[in-house]
């Protein structure tokens, strides 16, 4: 396992050098989750949503996948936001300020996002992203 | 921060149900069934932001998200709806050799997201050596709450203190965001709007509308009745 943990240093996330049982570790560890398991999931979220962009030819589709991309990031910032109110910091509420700009960013994006599919589609009739290659040469 | 208790238990199952439904958004076939799991998706991180005491947070994603972002986004599907039967035909992923680049692409994020969470919060946790803390209470906080024999539940005065900071330290960006918007209805409108009733609002410039009305007659019948 060490071996493992110096070649992929992304899975010693899993498997920390501890002392005493690494079960009953990992065990306590899933019991409390703090704020590493919040980023997990955040980028976890993240990673799911690139792949949406990528992957999918519904051009709504890929307008959701961007939506899960903004909130993964939200995740974090609210994530960070609570970990600094413990450690009593002057700033711990920006994370939730910024989170609610967000979310109004997402809102008008969404909308205008959506227009241009209305009028993309009133004029190509088709909502498949590599039938829409008006600007490739 | 560290949850615990029942706390846990809920984080857990959430967290879940957030990448679970996530990953279904992104692999269903029926755009609606995506919608769908996209909600899921949503209500499960504001139930994640509760668990972070985001409480003021979580009501926003869900009035806003939930609902108003994703009903937009289900009559946009219902208007450009391309039918069942073309939608069990068309392959819904790209072509294959695209997939697999992307995917590649993926899977190297994850491992550096990992791993940059890591490294960094090994970093943090030397920063901040935290003792076991209470859960939620910051100590000038602490002597108004009671806490309850499990020190789980709570009471807190955590939206007033984001409202209050929200217009002391962010009310320019907040004025901005109003206007920003303001920009996005009406260019949304101007976008979907199309010119059988641009002509009709008497919108479009003369010489455009002559050549338009050349090519489609019934644009005249419009602009006549505005007049």
């Amino acid at each position: 396992m060490n071996m493992l943990n110096s070649f992929i240093p992304a899975l010693a996330f899993l498997f920390q050098e501890v002392e005493g049982d690494r079960w009953a570790q990992m065990r306590h560890a899933a019991a409390n989750p703090d704020l590493s398991k919040f980023l997990v999931i955040g980028a976890l979220l993240f990673i799911i949503g690139v792949a949406g962009v990528l992957t999918r030819r519904n051009i709504i589709v890929i307008f959701m996948s961007i939506e899960l991309i903004l909130n993964a990031a939200n995740l974090n910032f609210v994530a960070f936001s609570r970990y600094l109110q413990e450690t009593g910091s002057v700033n711990a509420l920006a994370g939730q300020i910024f989170t609610v700009f967000v979310i109004v960013v997402a809102a008008a994006e969404a909308a205008i996002g959506l227009g241009i599919v209305i009028a993309l589609y009133r004029n190509k009739e088709t909502i498949w992203v590599d039938e829409i290659d008006l600007l490739k040469w | 921060m560290t949850l615990s208790g029942y706390e846990a238990l809920f984080f857990w199952i959430f967290a879940l149900a957030a990448i679970f439904a996530a990953l279904l958004t992104v692999m269903a076939r029926n755009a609606v069934h995506s919608a769908l799991f996209l909600i899921s998706s949503l209500v499960s991180v504001a139930a994640l932001f509760v668990l972070a005491g985001a409480e003021f947070i979580a009501g926003v994603q869900i009035l806003v998200y939930v609902g108003g972002v994703m009903v937009l986004f289900l009559f946009v599907i219902m208007l450009v709806n391309v039918g069942a039967e073309e939608q069990g035909r068309e392959p819904i992923f790209n072509k294959q050799r695209q997939v697999t680049a992307s995917l590649i692409f993926c899977f190297l994020l994850v491992g550096g997201v990992l791993y940059a969470v890591n490294t960094g919060y090994r970093g943090l946790q030397k920063l901040h050596p935290q003792p076991e803390a209470p859960v939620g209470l910051t100590p000038d906080q602490g002597a108004g709450n009671a806490i309850t024999a499990t020190g789980t539940s709570r009471m807190t005065n955590d939206t007033e203190r984001v409202g209050g900071s929200l217009y002391r330290y962010a009310s320019l960006p907040f004025e901005i965001a109003s206007v920003l918007l303001l920009v996005a209805i009406i260019g949304s409108v101007m976008l979907a709007r199309t010119l059988k009733q641009e002509a009709s609002a008497d919108d479009v410039d003369p010489d455009t509308l002559q050549e338009e009305i050349a090519r489609d007659p019934e644009l005249a019948k419009l602009e006549s009745q505005s007049e």
